[in-house]
C-alpha cells in the first residue's frame, strides 16, 4: 500500500470502529496512525469525528439509541486518548478556544453534557468541566476566572432548567457579550431565545441529539472566533500566535 | 353518573366512565404550584420532608383551582434515599427558587470508585468506568428491614393519611414511584447502566428484579395508607433513550411483573419522551391506564389501541402553559380532548411557577370541553 492508501485505510477503520463501537479496533488503528506518522488532527477529525457524525445520523433516524451512542463515545475516547497528545498546533483548521461546561444545580444527569464536552474536546477546545449539580454562582465564577469563550449549561429535567436564566442574567451583567449555550431535554430554541442564550442545538429532540449535532455548530463557532478575535491573541488568519511558530 | 370528582376519576382510571361523567383534569405526578405553597407560607424545600406540609402542598392545587387529584411525593429521590442514596434538599435556595431534592451520592457511581495515584486523566476515566461496571456486576441491593420507617417513606405515608382524612372523600389521592429501570438509574451510575443494558443485560435484569420486589412493597404501603391510585413512572425506558427491542426484552417483563402484583387500586404507567414506537407494548404492561407526554401522537395512539384508557398529554412546562395566554392554555385542553384523552393530564410534573390565571384557564376550559353527552 502507498502511504495515501494506508492513511485512507486507517481513517476508514477509525470511523467504522466508532460507528460499530469497537474500541479495540479504534485503539489499534490509532496506534497505526502514530506509527506511520499520520497527522493526528486529521485522524481525529476525519476518522473519529467523522464516525461520530454517522452515529448522530443513526441516532436521529432511530437506528441507534442512547446505550449504543455511549458505547460509540467510549470507542471514540479510546482513539482520542492515544491521538490527542500528538496533535500539533500547526493545523490551519485548528480551533482554539475554551469553554466552561456543567449541569445545573439540582440535576445529576450528565450524559448529554459529557457528550457535548467530548465534541468540544474533539474540536480542540480547552474544557473546564464543573461536573453535575453545579451551584449557579460557580458557572459565573469559573467563567470570570478563566475568561472562557463559551459557557455551556445543561439540564435534563424540566424541574431544573429554571436555574439557567439566573446564570445567564448574572453572566450578562458582567459581560454583555458572553457567548452562552444551553442544552438538555427540555430546552428548545424558544426557551433559549427567551432567556437570552445564544443558542441551542437546532431541531434537536433531546440533549443527545444536540450533542451529536455539535460538530457542525463548533465548526461555525470556530469561524466566528477567527473573525472576532483577529485583533486579540489570534492572528489575522484567526490562529493563535503560538500555532504559527 | 358518578356523584363526585373522586368517583369520576376512579371510574375513568378503571375504564368505566359512566354516562354523564365529565372528563376529569388531574394528574398522578407532582402537581403543586408555587402560588399554592406561598399561600400556605411554606418554603419549597420544606415540603419534601414533613408529612403535614407535604399533604397541605398536595391538597392546595385541588383547594385553590379545583384540580382533581392530590398527589405525593414531589421529588424523585424518595425510593433511592430509602435504599441508601444520599440526598440534598437545597435548604439555602432563595425563596421562590425551585430546586427539587436530588441524589448527591448513588450506591454505585464515580464517588464509590477509588482511583489509584499516578493515572493520567484519560486512564483514570477508563479505570473509573471499568470499576463502576465491576461494582454493578457484584452489587447486592439490600431490602431495608422496616420499609415504612426508612428514609422519607414515613413522611409520604403520613402525607397520604392526612390527605385521605382531610380531602379523601372529595378528591382522588394518588401516589407514585419510578419504574424498576428508572429507579435503578437513580441508585447506580446511569451511563454505565445503559451500556450494561446492551452488553450485560443479565446483570441489569438481576437488579431490576430486586427493584420489582421493592417497588411492590413501597407501593403497597402507599395503597394501605390510602392512595386511591398509583402511577409508575418508567421514563428512563422511553424510546428517546432505549430501543423498543431493549424495552421489550429488559423493561416490559419487569413492568408486567410489578403491575401483576399491584392489585386493588387503578394503576397508571407513565412514560415520557417518544412513546410512539412502544405504546402497544405499554398497553401490554398490565396497567389500567397509560400516561404519555406531548411527544405522543395521541390521535394515532387512540386509533391503534382502541379502548385503552389514555391520559395526556399537554406539556406542563415552558410555552404556552407557563408563559402563554389563558386562550393558549384553553387550546391545550381542547387539543387533548379532541385527540381522545380520557383524562386531561400533564406529560410531566406541573412546573410550579405556572401563572395562576393559566391554572384557572385550564380548569375553566374543562367546563367548556370536558362535558360528555
Amino acid at each position: 500500500m502507498t502511504t495515501a492508501e494506508q492513511q485512507a485505510d486507517i481513517l476508514e477503520r477509525l470511523k467504522n470502529g466508532v460507528i460499530e463501537y469497537d474500541e479495540e479496533s479504534v485503539v489499534k488503528a490509532s496506534n497505526e496512525a502514530l506509527a506511520i506518522e499520520m497527522d493526528a488532527y486529521k485522524a481525529v477529525m476525519d476518522g473519529l469525528a467523522a464516525g461520530m457524525d454517522v452515529v448522530g445520523g443513526y441516532f436521529a433516524k432511530g437506528e441507534y439509541f442512547v446505550p449504543e451512542v455511549l458505547m460509540c463515545a467510549d470507542a471514540l475516547y479510546g482513539g482520542l486518548n492515544i491521538l490527542r497528545p500528538h496533535i500539533k498546533l500547526d493545523a490551519d483548521k485548528m480551533v482554539k478556544g475554551s469553554v466552561v461546561i456543567g449541569t445545573v444545580e439540582g440535576d445529576i444527569h450528565d450524559i448529554g453534557k459529557n457528550l457535548v464536552k467530548m465534541m468540544f474536546e474533539v474540536a480542540g477546545f480547552t474544557v473546564h468541566d464543573l461536573g453535575r449539580d453545579v451551584p449557579l454562582d460557580n458557572f459565573v465564577e469559573k467563567y470570570m476566572e478563566t475568561d472562557a469563550d463559551i459557557i455551556c449549561m445543561s439540564a435534563m429535567m424540566t424541574t431544573t432548567m429554571i436555574g439557567m436564566p439566573v446564570v445567564i442574567e448574572k453572566v450578562r451583567a458582567k459581560n454583555p457579550n458572553a457567548r452562552i449555550m444551553i442544552g438538555g431535554a427540555p430546552i428548545n430554541e424558544d426557551i433559549a431565545q427567551k432567556w437570552g442564550a445564544d443558542g441551542t442545538g437546532k431541531d434537536a429532540p433531546n440533549a443527545l441529539q444536540e450533542a451529536l449535532n455539535m460538530i457542525g455548530v463548533l465548526r461555525d463557532l470556530g469561524d466566528q472566533f477567527k473573525s472576532e478575535r483577529k485583533a486579540k491573541e489570534w492572528g489575522e488568519d484567526g490562529l493563535l500566535d503560538a500555532a504559527k511558530t | 353518573m358518578s356523584t363526585n370528582s373522586r368517583d369520576t376519576v376512579l371510574n375513568v382510571l378503571r375504564g368505566r366512565a359512566e354516562r354523564g361523567d365529565h372528563i376529569p383534569n388531574f394528574s398522578g405526578m407532582g402537581s403543586i404550584t408555587l402560588h399554592g405553597i406561598q399561600e400556605l407560607g411554606y418554603r419549597f424545600n420544606e415540603i419534601h420532608g414533613d408529612g403535614r406540609k407535604m399533604a397541605d402542598a398536595a391538597a392546595s392545587t385541588y383547594r385553590q383551582f379545583g384540580f382533581e387529584s392530590a398527589i405525593v411525593p414531589f421529588d424523585m429521590g424518595v425510593v433511592a434515599e430509602s435504599l441508601g442514596a444520599g440526598m440534598k434538599y437545597y435548604e439555602k435556595a432563595d425563596l421562590g427558587q425551585i430546586i427539587y431534592p436530588t441524589m448527591t451520592r448513588k450506591l454505585v457511581d464515580r464517588a464509590t470508585v477509588t482511583v489509584p495515584d499516578g493515572l493520567s486523566e484519560a486512564d483514570a476515566k477508563t479505570f473509573i468506568m471499568k470499576e463502576i461496571e465491576n461494582q454493578i456486576t457484584n452489587y447486592q441491593l439490600q431490602m431495608p428491614e422496616d420499609i415504612s420507617r426508612t428514609g422519607r417513606i414515613p413522611v409520604v405515608l403520613e402525607a397520604i393519611r392526612i390527605l385521605k382524612r382531610e380531602v379523601g372523600n372529595e378528591v382522588a389521592i394518588g401516589s407514585w414511584t419510578l419504574g424498576p429501570f428508572t429507579e435503578l438509574g437513580q441508585v447506580m451510575d446511569l451511563e454505565v447502566l445503559l451500556k450494561m443494558s446492551a452488553k450485560k443485560p443479565d446483570v441489569v435484569n438481576r437488579h431490576l428484579k430486586f427493584m420489582v420486589d421493592y417497588l411492590d412493597k413501597v407501593l403497597h404501603l402507599y395503597i394501605e395508607a390510602g392512595a386511591d391510585f398509583v402511577t409508575v413512572r418508567e421514563m428512563g425506558a422511553t424510546a428517546s433513550i432505549m430501543s423498543p427491542r431493549m424495552f421489550k426484552s429488559l423493561v416490559l417483563p419487569n413492568l408486567q411483573d410489578l403491575f401483576g402484583r399491584l392489585q386493588g387500586v387503578p394503576r397508571v404507567l407513565h412514560i415520557c419522551g417518544d412513546t410512539n414506537p412502544i405504546i402497544e407494548m405499554m398497553a401490554q404492561s398490565g396497567a389500567d391506564a397509560l400516561s404519555v407526554d406531548q411527544m405522543n401522537r395521541l390521535g394515532e395512539t387512540r386509533a391503534k389501541l382502541g379502548n385503552v384508557v389514555l391520559l395526556g398529554n399537554y406539556k406542563p412546562f415552558g410555552a404556552p402553559f407557563c408563559d402563554g395566554t389563558p386562550e393558549e392554555v384553553e387550546a391545550l385542553v381542547k387539543q387533548a380532548i379532541d385527540e381522545g384523552a380520557d383524562g386531561v393530564w400533564p406529560g410531566c410534573d406541573i412546573w410550579p411557577q405556572v401563572p395562576v390565571e393559566n391554572m384557572k384557564a385550564m380548569m375553566a376550559a374543562m367546563k367548556k370541553y370536558g362535558v360528555k353527552d
